[in-house]
């Protein structure tokens, strides 16, 4: 992802925003499963952070922890209010997913891919914010512990299981 | 927080460890866990083109708010961290100085406010004592600052009133306050003035007998005499109790000699003018002694024996009424020649010098008023602590509580999306 750096904020923050925007986005509409609130909820999270500068402290973790904090505490929000209004949305198809899966020639992997979709779907949520925070987002154990308020050990043990979830999951029959 | 510091089991921390691998492309990764960490990136949701578009607009203009708040010029940095603090703590340090000053001020005006007893009694404070002459009350009644009232001795020559002057809780450096004088209306009338002196000395404890001891000495030295002494030295204390009679002329240099010995608690001094009643025993005695002479003329012309007899008697009589009017223009004329006073050694915990009422302002007063203010300023800083402390461990307390409140919301809203 190109950002223009013509100088629009901090130097900290601009590099910040193009080094996780698209892993920010990724957590949010895994966690969501909303495109649309995951694209609210990635620029209330940026914004949230852009105002919040301030209030980083290095000596309690890394920028990405901190930044992941405050995208989670957003998405939680979302998830709270759709509660409210009881506008539970459907698992949408990832229009980027179907094209790299149109462009595979195999049909494996694509099966694979579409087993994993299956198995991401049928985890807990807090299995699948687990998942994406790993993968999706390449946070390490100790930062997920961060943006989970958890020990290191505790999200370590958390990421296995879930993995362990997600691997029965996607061998399940469907 | 739900925090849990043990380590992850074994088959976990395995676990753990072939994610890494496969994270990392290691080619001894468990290949099915490599495939789904593949499969996982592939399946990654990206972000919209044009939300990323959208977004990066709204991140490089700074997010501005739809209400034109006024927002930082773009381009423009946040203040480095440590101007931020720098700039609370000269804030601080500004508040800190402002309330120090504010403290200083109240304590100031308090200390000026209240009054110091030392600093206030150390002016000599003139009064008028009844004179023996009853008609000089008249004329004490119109008399200021120790000064008769020239009109009413014009009117009344005789008639002088009587002057005390008493100093309290001066240091024994201080000046002795001389006692004003009545005026002597002409030089052919020399005046008779009886003075006493009252005087408290208060010395260390352990200085008690060394300054009785003094005021012997003293009062020797003056060409006096200790009429009465009593002297009670004790482990934890002492009092002595004098009274001198000194000869009135040197009244005043044996008082700035006494007053040298310790500490001064408090001085009295008084002059109360005796000359009419000076004058009147003697005027009494001359009566006396021209009835003397008559009689005695008389009993020169005495013809009978019953005569000579009764002359004789009242001669007698005479004798007796001259030596009891000697002895009563005597005793005025003591009265006025020696001065009587009264000194009373109090021994006090005190220091035996330094820090007194008066004289100049030493650094060791300046270290005590430092210690003063201290003490005001810790008082002001406690009470304010006390107001402040419990609404603000109630803040806390809420504060917190919403903390908790909302994350148990929002996890909540996690788990009930399943």
């Amino acid at each position: 992802m190109e950002l223009s750096t013509s100088e629009p904020t901090t130097a900290r923050f601009d590099a910040l925003y193009r080094e996780t925007a698209s892993d920010v986005f990724a957590y949010a509409l895994t966690l969501l499963r909303d495109r649309a609130a995951a694209e609210d909820v990635t620029a209330a999270a940026f914004e949230r952070a852009y105002r919040r500068q301030r209030s980083f402290d290095a000596r309690r973790g890394t920028q990405r922890a901190w930044l992941f904090g405050i995208a989670r505490n957003a998405a939680l929000d979302e998830l709270r209010r759709r509660r409210r209004s009881a506008a539970l949305l459907a698992d949408p198809e990832d229009p980027a997913a179907d094209v790299r899966a149109t462009g595979d020639d195999h049909d494996d992997a694509a099966l694979r891919r579409a087993a994993v979709r299956a198995g991401l779907a049928q985890l807990e949520p807090r299995d699948r914010e687990l998942i994406a925070l790993k993968f999706h987002a390449g946070l390490s154990n100790a930062e997920i512990a961060k943006v989970l308020g958890v020990s290191d050990s505790n999200a370590g043990t958390r990421v296995h299981r879930a993995v362990t979830r997600l691997r029965k999951a996607c061998h399940a029959p469907s | 927080m739900r925090r849990r510091n043990a380590l992850p089991g074994p088959e976990a921390d395995r676990g753990l460890r072939e994610i890494e691998a496969a994270l990392a492309h290691d080619p001894t990764a468990d290949p099915d866990l490599a495939m789904l960490v593949a499969d996982l990136d592939a399946v990654r949701p990206e972000p919209d083109a044009n939300f990323l578009a959208s977004l990066d607009a709204r991140v490089h203009a700074g997010f501005p708010t739809e209400r034109g708040t006024p927002r930082r010029p773009r381009g423009a940095r946040a203040a480095p961290a440590p101007a931020r603090v720098r700039r609370q703590q000269r804030l601080a340090l500004g508040l800190s100085a402002a309330l120090a000053a504010g403290v200083a001020v109240v304590v100031i005006a308090t200390s000026s406010g209240g009054g110091d007893s030392a600093s206030l009694s150390s002016r000599p404070s003139t009064v008028l004592a009844p004179s023996d002459d009853s008609a000089s009350s008249a004329s004490s009644a119109s008399t200021s600052a120790g000064r008769p009232a020239v009109g009413a001795g014009a009117a009344a020559p005789s008639q002088r009133p009587a002057v005390e002057t008493s100093t309290s809780s001066s240091s024994k450096a201080a000046t002795t306050p001389r006692v004003p004088l009545p005026t002597p209306l002409g030089p052919s009338a020399p005046r008779k003035v009886q003075r006493d002196a009252s005087l408290t000395l208060t010395p260390a404890i352990a200085d008690v007998q060394n300054t009785a001891d003094g005021v012997v000495r003293e009062t020797q030295a003056a060409a006096g005499y200790v009429q009465r002494s009593q002297v009670a030295t004790q482990d934890d204390g002492g009092t002595a109790s004098f009274t001198l009679r000194i000869p009135s002329a040197r009244l005043d240099d044996a008082l700035a000699r006494l007053s040298k010995l310790a500490h001064v608690g408090a001085l009295t001094q008084a002059s109360t003018d005796i000359t009419a009643t000076t004058a009147s025993a003697a005027d009494r005695l001359k009566d006396a002694r021209d009835e003397r002479q008559a009689l005695l003329r008389a009993l020169g012309r005495a013809t009978t024996d019953r005569q000579i007899a009764s002359l004789k008697a009242r001669l007698a009589d005479n004798r007796s009424q001259i030596a009891a009017r000697q002895g009563a223009l005597d005793a005025v004329r003591r009265r006025a020649d020696l001065a009587t006073v009264d000194v009373t050694v109090q021994g006090t915990d005190r220091p035996s010098s330094g820090g007194g009422g008066g004289g100049a302002w030493t650094p060791r007063d300046a270290l005590h008023d430092a210690g003063r203010v201290l003490e005001v300023a810790g008082g002001v800083a406690l009470i304010a602590l006390a107001v402040l402390a419990p609404p603000a461990v109630l803040a806390a307390l809420a504060w917190l509580g919403a903390r908790g409140v909302r994350r148990r919301r929002r996890e909540t809203a996690l788990d009930r999306t399943a």
